[in-house]
């Protein structure tokens, strides 16, 4: 499972909370550090890590007057509401309307798995029965068209794009153009890869999101990142309006943590996981249920009660 | 008196406590800087235990010690024992002189997926042909979609930049074939064809996914590249060691000899993508003991450096 050693690893500290008889200041502390240490591995953001344990901590008092019990629970509640605050930015996604013409584009990385996911996440539509293409505005990329064609003809999808025309702004605007008028309802943009250093492939961005206007901008984060996560998550955020994030590669041994920072860098919902190379390795994505699972809440439940 | 006399005279000695804030606080910057959290903490373990009983100078401080003896560990681990001189060793291979006649020198490149495999090899092939070499490369990536076009638009794009287009070939038997065969069917026909290198591209894989691994396995046994090469971005954080550390397990279990074939070096990509988090060069060559032989820093086919270990050691270090 995503995220299956973090999860484990926050159980056992609070197993090791649990037996303890005395909950007090050095408890708490070892307490916070083996979750902080198992965040860390998870590649969670190092500062996010430190505002985590800061929160915790603040939100108990070590009055001699407040019964242990009552420590660990509040213990439990802030960690909770702490890791839900990571993946959950409290934002709902945007969700397609039927009937309409919904411009969806892709943006992120390079190679973290944006012309993948289009294809997931048109297959995903169709297979609901909905009306879907896919436009490949990318012509940096060696062999990004043929790629794209041969994942759509794969999934039966409906595709635009071109071998000659080297301007991605002008072939998203002409694709998008011709499947509005032929009233899909799911226009997928994909587009090419890109960091924040290069300033140029961060205005090419900007300029095809103000041609195809779309209602969403979905960005691709892969699973095993670490550190620089939020820089760059920050970075594109600071620069189109991203409203979802999809995390791929889950199925490795992916820590997840790193990826958990595109959502607090723009703010934006997960909406999907990408959990291997195939069509259908796609699932949808909810914040609470994952924390709860994350944390094996049943078991915690039933132990705080006693 | 005595604290001050052994202040001057530099007899005071180390112990775990004096230690721990300095220790505490690199290895949270090391981690910062995208160093595994199992590797920076090993490290600082590794510090602790050569400084704890030596004496220092106070003139100098905990924290200036700590940061030299990190300063040295992050170089010898940087800089791994074997030097790889590939052009020489594919003269070696071409004329006969290392031993199993005269052959092409193979290289063949690995690693999860999207990290860019197929990019690096291609920047690698720009460099082998700038030295006046023969290149083939083998398409055996017969799994992703694309994967054989985007390998052709570089066979066209690198010819663009030589006098002789003979001298790149791609060698490719379409999609769904078995990886292993294409390789020796490639490695055959560039024997025949008395070319200098093979460069075998290869599908992209999760170290977890166990037929995938096996798959791998059996290209690297059936064709015995002279160089294994695991191709790992610089952007990837704590999963960098569980990736190299299960390639080669799964080199060592699928081997069928006492002696597998494991991974020689890496090339580290996406280096334009990390500002100064640079720590995944320290937790790849920590886990393998092996080089960092390339770093790609760019999408273009100039963008292969060699690793330049004084400037990633002063950037982990500030
Ligand atoms: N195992 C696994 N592989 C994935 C997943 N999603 C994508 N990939 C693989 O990751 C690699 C890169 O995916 P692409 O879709 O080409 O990535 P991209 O972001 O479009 O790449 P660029 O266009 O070059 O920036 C391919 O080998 C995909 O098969 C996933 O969820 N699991
Ligand atoms: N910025 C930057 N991008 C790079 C670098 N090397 C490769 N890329 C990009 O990363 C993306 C993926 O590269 P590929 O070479 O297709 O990766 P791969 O490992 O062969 O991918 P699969 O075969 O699908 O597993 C492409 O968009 C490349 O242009 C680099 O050094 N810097
Ligand atoms: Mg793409
Ligand atoms: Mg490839």
């Amino acid at each position: 499972m995503v995220l299956a050693d973090l999860g484990k690893k926050i159980t056992g500290a609070f197993k090791q909370l649990n037996s303890a008889t005395v909950v007090d200041e050095q408890l708490v502390d070892a307490f916070l550090g083996d979750i902080s240490k198992a965040l860390l591995e998870s590649d969670v953001n190092i500062k996010q890590v430190k505002r985590l344990r800061d929160n915790v901590k603040k939100s108990i008092s070590f009055d001699e007057n407040v019964p242990g019990m009552n420590r660990r629970r509040l213990l439990q509640q802030a960690v909770q509401q702490e890791l839900t605050r990571l993946v959950d930015p409290g934002i709902l996604p945007y969700v397609p309307q039927k009937g309409k013409q919904n411009v969806i584009m892709f943006v992120g990385l390079q190679g973290s798995g944006k012309t993948t996911s289009c294809t997931k996440l048109g297959y995903y539509y169709m297979k609901k029965g909905w009306k879907v293409c896919l436009i490949c505005a990318d012509t940096f990329r060696a062999g990004a068209f043929d790629q794209l064609k041969q994942n759509c003809t794969k999934a039966r999808i409906p595709f635009y794009g071109s071998y000659t025309e080297t301007d991605p702004v002008v072939i998203a605007a002409e694709g998008v153009e011709k499947f509005k008028a032929e009233k899909f309802e799911i226009i997928i943009v994909d587009t090419s890869g890109r960091h924040k250093q290069e300033e140029g492939l961060f205005e090419e961005m900007l300029q095809v999101s103000q041609a195809v206007d779309p209602d969403n901008i979905v960005f691709v984060m892969d699973a095993s990142i670490g550190q620089a996560a939020e820089l760059q998550a920050a970075a594109f955020k600071g620069q189109v309006d991203v409203g979802s994030v999809i995390i791929t590669k889950l199925d490795g041994h992916a820590k997840g943590g790193g990826a958990l920072s595109a959502v607090a860098a723009t703010q934006s919902p997960i909406i999907f996981m990408g959990t291997g190379e195939h069509l259908d390795d796609f699932e949808p994505f909810a914040a609470k249920p994952f924390v709860s699972k994350l944390l094996g809440m049943g078991d915690i439940g039933g132990l705080m009660e006693v | 008196f005595s604290n001050f006399f052994d202040g001057i005279t530099g007899n005071k000695e180390i112990t775990k406590d004096v230690l721990n804030g300095a220790l505490n606080q690199y290895r949270e910057h090391l981690v910062d800087k995208n160093v595994a959290n199992d590797v920076a903490t090993e490290l600082c373990t590794g510090i602790e235990e050569s400084l704890i009983g030596t004496k220092m100078s106070t003139l100098k401080g905990v924290k200036k010690i700590v940061k030299d003896s990190l300063q040295a560990s992050l170089s010898r681990i940087l800089s791994s024992n074997r030097r790889i001189d590939i052009i020489r060793d594919i003269e070696l291979a071409n004329t006969g002189a290392g031993g199993g006649g005269q052959r092409p020198y193979v290289i063949a490149f690995c690693g999860v997926n999207g990290v860019g495999k197929s990019t690096n090899l291609a920047k690698v092939c720009y460099w082998l042909l700038h030295n006046n070499l023969t290149v083939t490369i083998a398409a055996c990536d017969t799994f992703r979609a694309g994967a054989v076009e985007q390998l052709r638009v570089h066979q066209s794009a690198l010819r663009q930049t030589i006098k002789d287009p003979s001298q790149i070939e791609l060698f490719d038997q379409g999609y769904g074939k078995d990886a292993a065969g294409v390789a020796s069917d490639a490695i055959k026909q560039a024997s025949a064809m008395c070319r200098n290198v093979v460069l075998v591209d290869t599908a992209g894989r999760m170290q977890n996914n166990v037929p995938l691994m096996r798959s791998l396995a059996k290209l690297v046994n059936v064709n015995k590249p002279d160089l294994l090469l695991f191709v790992g971005e610089a952007l990837v954080g704590n999963e960098a060691v569980d990736q190299l550390s299960k390639f080669n397990e799964a080199l060592t279990d699928f081997s069928p000899t006492e002696t597998p074939r494991l991974i020689d070096g890496m090339i580290l990509t996406k280096f334009d993508t990390i500002d100064d988090k640079v720590g995944a060069a320290v937790s790849m060559t920590y886990t393998t003991g092996k080089p960092v032989i390339f770093v790609g820093t760019g999408q273009t086919y100039r963008d292969l450096k060699k690793l330049d270990i004084p400037t990633i050691v002063s950037t982990l270090l500030t």
